[in-house]
């Protein structure tokens, strides 16, 4: 019988023509549609069992955080329950806010009061735009991934965590003069 | 003395040569991948202003197709319309009601105007009150809240804010 002879040592070529032409198409439709520039914006995508508590925590309406931006750059937040007031002071840093310090102090705050969704912002009227908007990075979600509190799931009644602390941020001050 | 024969260069008019587009399909295929991963999916179209910095945000919220106001540090505009003046980063006098010091006339009529008319609704995010600003991060909160308060005068108490997203 015959042996096949294979040459194991062929070269062959693709042709890649093809497959650049589509590419080639493909380009500009893709340069059109892309965006360059990512732009967001602040509102927070709850999930389910945030949404709930927020709801339960506007009517039930026992304790409110009001975090306050002075022109110093002096963040003071005031935690009211049930008629007690308390307070915690973030000292500025270099004449800036101290992001850091105020993220540690909205985690504790959210560890005391892990059923509060809510809080008050009331920027002083020279604070920049910049500033506000990282306070309220700071406020929504920790920056820790690690450090969870615990929530409650109102239809289940399962016990679950989320990484929210404050997603719903309220701008007190808006029709203050 | 017999002429001398030019010299010419015996071309073959009839070859062919295979161009080498490997290299070239790899760079088309680099193109590509950071273009799939640029791809924007939202529909909604947001123009920045020229020279408008916008602040940076961790909120991976995207925006939703409603009525956009931008300020800068030279105006207010409604989508594209330009109804108010700011002047070193406040909005100027002018613009301003003499009664109400937040309440910014022009802005107001205009966006009483597009409340109104059922062609400017984009869906039923507007009937919601719902409004995407955009403005310049060094901008002061009073400046800001004066836009906020005037829109929620209007009939447009949902603002979202547009921001870059960062770190």
């Amino acid at each position: 019988m015959k042996k096949v002879k294979i040459n194991h040592n062929s070269e062959f070529e693709i042709d890649l023509a093809s497959l650049l032409a589509v590419i080639m198409k493909l380009v500009p439709v893709l340069l059109l549609s892309s965006a360059f520039m990512q732009l967001m914006v602040i509102e927070t995508d709850l999930p389910q069992v945030v949404t709930q508590a927020i709801e339960k925590q506007e009517k039930e309406k026992k304790k409110n955080v009001l975090v306050e931006v002075t022109p110093e750059r002096k963040v003071v937040i005031t935690i009211e329950n049930d008629g007690a007031r308390s307070s915690v002071t973030v000292e500025p840093e270099k004449g800036a806010i101290d992001l850091l310090k105020l993220q540690v102090a909205f985690r504790e705050i959210k560890k005391q009061h892990p059923d509060v969704f809510k809080i008050d912002l009331s920027p002083a009227g020279d604070v920049a735009y910049s500033e506000v908007v990282k306070v309220m990075d700071e406020a929504r979600r920790s920056r820790d991934f690690n450090i969870r509190f615990p929530i409650k799931d109102e239809k289940t009644g399962q016990d679950t965590t989320t990484d929210y602390m404050f997603p719903e941020i309220i701008f007190v001050n808006m029709m203050e003069g | 003395m017999g002429r001398r024969r030019r010299f010419t260069m015996d071309v073959k008019q009839n070859s062919t040569f295979a161009l080498n587009i490997a290299s070239m399909t790899d760079m088309f295929m680099l193109i590509l991948v950071f273009l799939l991963q640029n791809f924007s999916t939202t529909t909604v179209e947001i123009n920045p202003i020229d020279g408008m910095q916008l602040p940076v945000s961790n909120s991976y919220k995207n925006p939703v197709d409603v009525l956009q106001i931008s300020i800068s540090q030279d105006e207010i505009r409604v989508l594209d319309k330009v109804v108010a003046r700011v002047q070193s980063r406040q909005i100027a006098s002018a613009d301003i009601d003499p009664q109400d010091s937040n309440f910014i006339l022009p802005l107001f009529k205009e966006l009483q105007e597009r409340a109104k008319d059922p062609k400017a609704k984009k869906g039923d995010e507007q009937d919601n009150g719902q409004l995407l600003l955009q403005a310049d991060q060094n901008l002061p909160y009073q400046t800001l809240r004066k836009v906020m308060y005037t829109a929620s005068m209007a009939g447009f108490p949902h603002v979202k804010l547009i921001t870059v997203v960062g770190n």
